[in-house]
């Protein structure tokens, strides 16, 4: 193989990788969002949970925040970016994988109920205001008074270490 | 050759040009998401305008009018088009909506489950052929905020009709999540599987539950009726929680419990510990023991009483990549006339890997079973077994699969190995 060749060839090489890496999903999915707050009803007697609290609570391990009050479990609808994270990174779980779960969770008779769907921040909002022991998953550009927001591994959104992102 | 590489290279250019025209999913993920920015950014204009309004009674509306007000604007969000159209209808999750934001006591909900079967093996005198699985349905009502119904029906197959069992049938009462209080007719809290996957095959990575854990079978006590309190144990890292029951258990016919009263004046008790530690999220291990008088309805010279002791212990990964489930029993039973003594062993170990590609729609998995039962054994007729499994599930859809099997068995060491072929379509609904 002369000298062209191997220009050639490694020309050709370029370009692949560049198509590979450029229309890889990887590439299309890394736009990064504002962190998701932890937020949950302002009567709820808790300010700070552990990222595996955070998931216990989003698996239906924990279901009382104390023996008056239940967790009410509100999750965003598919395709948004609060779900996205909450499933990425608290279920390690597709959508797919997150649906099943559920509805084993039901069967095995651990939990009565799946969480609750929401379609929107406004609905979101008004559900964390009207029912107690509810907890919300929000993005912290649309933050509203009047509900708490937990700080998760010590941290609250805006650090460089919350986990939620 | 300089020629046929600028051919290639354009050929590449070209495809990757007719690749772009072809709509993406993740180009139609990101009009979703600009969407429901935009529709969020209505909501806060409206919200703007309303409390701007003279008339701001709205602020001080029930929740139930508010998820009314708000549920058109969200409904402008919620088809998403594209490939996600097809499992709009499929979603788990309870549609919040002005209705549900009102707490209505009993709330029914009623899933089912179901599965049609093919199998074929070298066993002389077995056919082949199809058959139906259980259909099985589960129900899940909330009583009240603490007070929650449970049943599971089943409806077998039988060569004369159709036969319909009470698998499941549970009122619990949680005080917290510490200790919850239940009574009726349970799967024994003995190892993982037995109340992991219940009676939804669907469930189940495999075709067919562990021989250690047959439906029917008679190793462990599948079922149990009395009571059980569980919960977690405050126990930090550790994720500790436990079962611990007092029941019937096993009836005159050592594959049922006691449904409609015991056969004796001596109650079965069960305990089970089990860990999911917060670090390791996806594994859980936990030991089991459970205790119980067998008295058999046929009496022989060397008595028809036994003391049975099970002590089980578990190990599981639940996460898919990999998948890994291994389970171990003992059976210790004990003649109350002759203070002869056996031990029946059993475990499974079983592996599957859910395969990236394909929209993660394909597991292989295989399963090694093992039981022991010895010669000398008075209450089980002999269960040995050696047996592996190897099969691949595909999930057509979020909630229904289609699975493939090859096994080889063999039961005692005079009997030949029998080969089979076993598919399978399982479905929730």
């Amino acid at each position: 193989m002369n000298a062209t060749s191997k220009r050639v060839v490694i020309f050709f090489c370029t370009i692949l990788w560049a198509v590979v890496t450029l229309r890889s999903p990887s590439a299309a999915q890394t736009s990064r969002g504002a962190d998701v707050a932890v937020v949950v009803n302002s009567d709820t007697p808790i300010a700070d949970l552990s990222l595996s609290e955070v998931r216990k609570v989003l698996l239906g391990e924990r279901q009382y925040w104390n023996s008056k009050l239940p967790v009410v479990l509100l999750i965003r609808a598919p395709a948004a970016r609060e779900r996205d994270v909450v499933l990425r990174v608290i279920y390690q779980m597709s959508e797919a994988q997150f649906k099943q779960y559920w509805v084993a969770k039901i069967f095995r008779a651990e939990a009565a109920a799946p969480p609750r769907i929401v379609y929107s921040n406004d609905m979101q909002f008004e559900l964390l205001t009207a029912l107690p022991g509810a907890i919300a998953f929000v993005d912290s550009r649309n933050m509203r008074p009047g509900v708490k927001v937990l700080r998760v591994d010590g941290h609250v959104p805006g650090d460089k270490d919350y986990p939620l992102r | 050759m300089h020629r046929r590489l600028a051919v290639l290279v354009m050929m590449i250019f070209g495809a990757n040009a007719a690749w772009a025209q072809s709509p993406a999913p993740l180009d139609q993920a990101e009009q979703i998401r600009i969407l429901l920015e935009r529709v969020q950014q209505l909501e806060k204009r409206v919200a703007e305008l309303e409390t701007k309004a003279p008339t701001t009674a709205a602020a001080t509306e029930s929740a139930v009018n508010v998820a009314a007000i708000t549920k058109p604007a969200a409904a402008v969000a919620v088809p998403p088009p594209g490939p996600v159209q097809g499992h709009q209808h499929e979603t788990a999750e309870t549609q919040t909506s002005a209705g549900q934001m009102e707490v209505h006591y009993p709330s029914l909900q009623i899933r089912g489950f179901g599965d049609v079967n093919f199998s074929a093996t070298d066993q002389k005198g077995t056919p082949s052929g199809f058959n139906l699985g259980q259909l099985d349905l589960h129900l899940a009502s909330s009583l009240s905020r603490k007070v929650t119904y449970f049943g599971e029906l089943t409806f077998n197959a039988q060569p004369t009709g159709y036969t319909v069992e009470v698998e499941r049938s549970i009122i619990r009462y949680d005080y917290n999540d510490f200790f919850k209080l239940s009574f009726g007719r349970y799967h024994t809290p003995i190892g993982y599987w037995n109340t992991a996957f219940h009676h939804g095959a669907w469930l189940q990575t495999t075709i067919s539950r562990p021989d250690m854990v047959r439906v029917g079978g008679t190793f462990i006590p599948v079922h149990f009726v009395g009571l059980l309190a569980e919960g977690n144990i405050p126990s930090g890292a550790a994720g500790l929680s436990y079962n611990v029951g007092v029941g019937n258990g096993r009836g005159s016919i050592i594959s049922r419990p006691g449904d409609a009263g015991d056969n004796n004046n001596n109650r079965a008790w069960v305990a089970n510990l089990y860990s999911r530690p917060a670090k390791l999220y996806g594994l859980q291990m936990g030991v089991s023991v459970y205790r119980d008088k067998i008295t058999l309805p046929v009496v022989s010279p060397a008595g028809n009483e036994f003391r049975e002791w099970i002590s089980a212990a578990h190990i599981v990964w639940t996460k898919e990549n990999p998948e890994f489930l291994a389970e171990f029993a003992n059976v210790n039973h004990k003649n109350i006339l002759t203070n002869a003594s056996t031990n029946n062993q059993a475990y499974y170990v079983q592996v599957g890997y859910r395969l990236p590609w394909l929209e993660k729609t394909l597991k292989p998995y295989y399963r090694f079973e093992h039981t022991h039962t010895p010669f000398s054994e008075q209450v089980f007729t002999n269960q040995d077994l050696v047996g592996s499994i190897v099969g691949l599930r595909y999930d057509i859809t979020n909630y229904a699969s289609f699975k493939s099997e090859y096994r080889n068995t063999k039961r005692l060491p005079t009997d030949p190995r029998v080969n089979g072929a076993f598919f399978q379509t399982d479905f929730t609904f």
